[in-house]
């Protein structure tokens, strides 16, 4: 069987987020585009995922639970859970590894967290677009331990990429890589060397405009993609993503 | 030194020349922006080569005066718009981060 996914998107909790990105309306925006597997993925932060899984359950697509985490280099790394609990364990390691950078939502934006019913349930103080203090490969080995899917975000674009922060994409577990532009289309840099990895597009969305655009496939062959307690198989996906184009 | 004599004392290029000219109060050296952000001063400047709009956020931050950008990297679009809507000046130098910094450290140090 073959899905639609998008792994890479904010909510209102990311301060670049719009306000009008609840878990709710994103899930609507996802069924819109008939995405069946997607991952709620702000800076630094797992704190709407539990309302994102909620939203998604009843709109019919299967949710992974997600941060883009930023490690010490500057690098984001999407980091992807089967439950909102697992992924609430790294998200408390990175608030507590983030500098004491507040937020200062009038200028940067409002870091809000709601329940699946829109009701706000507070608003994160420091800011989250900030690196925690760990390393490529310590937040690597971590989001792994932890039973994740890892995927370096948007390694061809000039900010807060692996090529970007280091030169070049350099060997990890990664699970694959997320590009802007799959090499060969329009926009899409010859000269980036991902290195054999598996490679998928997803939508980054910040704005409700932008939820799905980018959805890549995923060929699941004969594999179920829910396990038997009905949350996302890590390892069917895993194993999946393993199949993606690699050039 | 005000913001409105830095493109002249450089010898850089001012490419968002909408901002309130003040005085400023000292610079700092960075390219990791998490760095700039909590190292930055007020109303100071950043010598950065990180020419993308995240670095607007950081002067938003921290309330720059300005960002310069070295290296003559190309400043994108939206970067000079962000610029411009948060009145943070924004200058482009074909010099490096080194050379900007020794000449702006006496003056500003």
């Amino acid at each position: 069987m073959i899905i639609l996914a998008d792994f890479h998107l904010h909510s209102c909790l990311s301060p670049c987020g719009d306000l009008s990105m609840s878990p709710r309306a994103i899930a609507a925006g996802l069924a819109a585009r008939g995405v069946d597997l997607a991952a709620i993925t702000d800076h630094n932060s797992s704190l709407n995922a539990p309302a994102f899984g909620q939203a998604c359950r009843e709109a019919d697509i299967t949710p992974l639970f997600g941060i883009e985490a930023q490690s010490r280099e500057e690098c984001h790394i999407l980091c992807l859970f089967a439950d909102a609990e697992t992924a609430r364990i790294l998200s408390d390691e990175l608030y507590a590894a983030m500098p004491p950078v507040m937020n200062i939502p009038e200028k940067m934006g409002d870091q809000v967290f709601v329940d699946d019913e829109e009701n706000i349930l507070g608003e994160v103080d420091k800011y989250l677009v900030t690196s925690a203090n760990l390393s490529l490969e310590t937040l690597a080995a971590r989001a792994r331990e932890l039973g994740g899917l890892v995927i370096p975000a948007h390694v061809d674009r000039p900010s807060f990429s692996l090529t970007s922060q280091l030169g070049l994409i350099v060997d990890g577990p990664w699970d694959a890589l997320e590009v802007v532009s799959m090499p060969g289309s329009p926009g899409a840099d010859p000269a980036l060397d991902t290195r054999g990895y598996p490679l998928i597009t997803s939508s980054d969305a910040h704005y409700p405009e932008h939820i799905g655009r980018r959805a890549f496939q995923l060929d699941m062959n004969d594999t179920p993609l829910c396990d038997k307690t009905g949350r996302a198989d890590i390892e069917a996906i895993r194993a999946a993503l393993s199949r993606r184009p690699r050039a | 030194m005000k913001t409105s004599e830095l493109a002249a004392f450089l010898g850089a290029t001012c490419v968002q020349d909408r901002y309130e000219d003040r005085e400023i109060s000292g610079g700092y050296t960075s390219d990791l922006l998490s760095d700039a952000m909590a190292n930055a001063l007020e109303n100071g400047v950043l010598i950065t080569i990180q020419a993308h709009k995240n670095t607007v956020a950081v002067g938003t931050l921290k309330d720059l005066n300005a960002v310069i950008i070295c290296n003559n990297r190309t400043i994108p679009d939206d970067m000079i718009k962000a610029a411009r809507e948060e009145g943070i000046a924004l200058f482009v130098t074909a010099e490096n981060q080194f050379t900007v910094s020794g000449k702006l450290y006496p003056v500003l140090a």
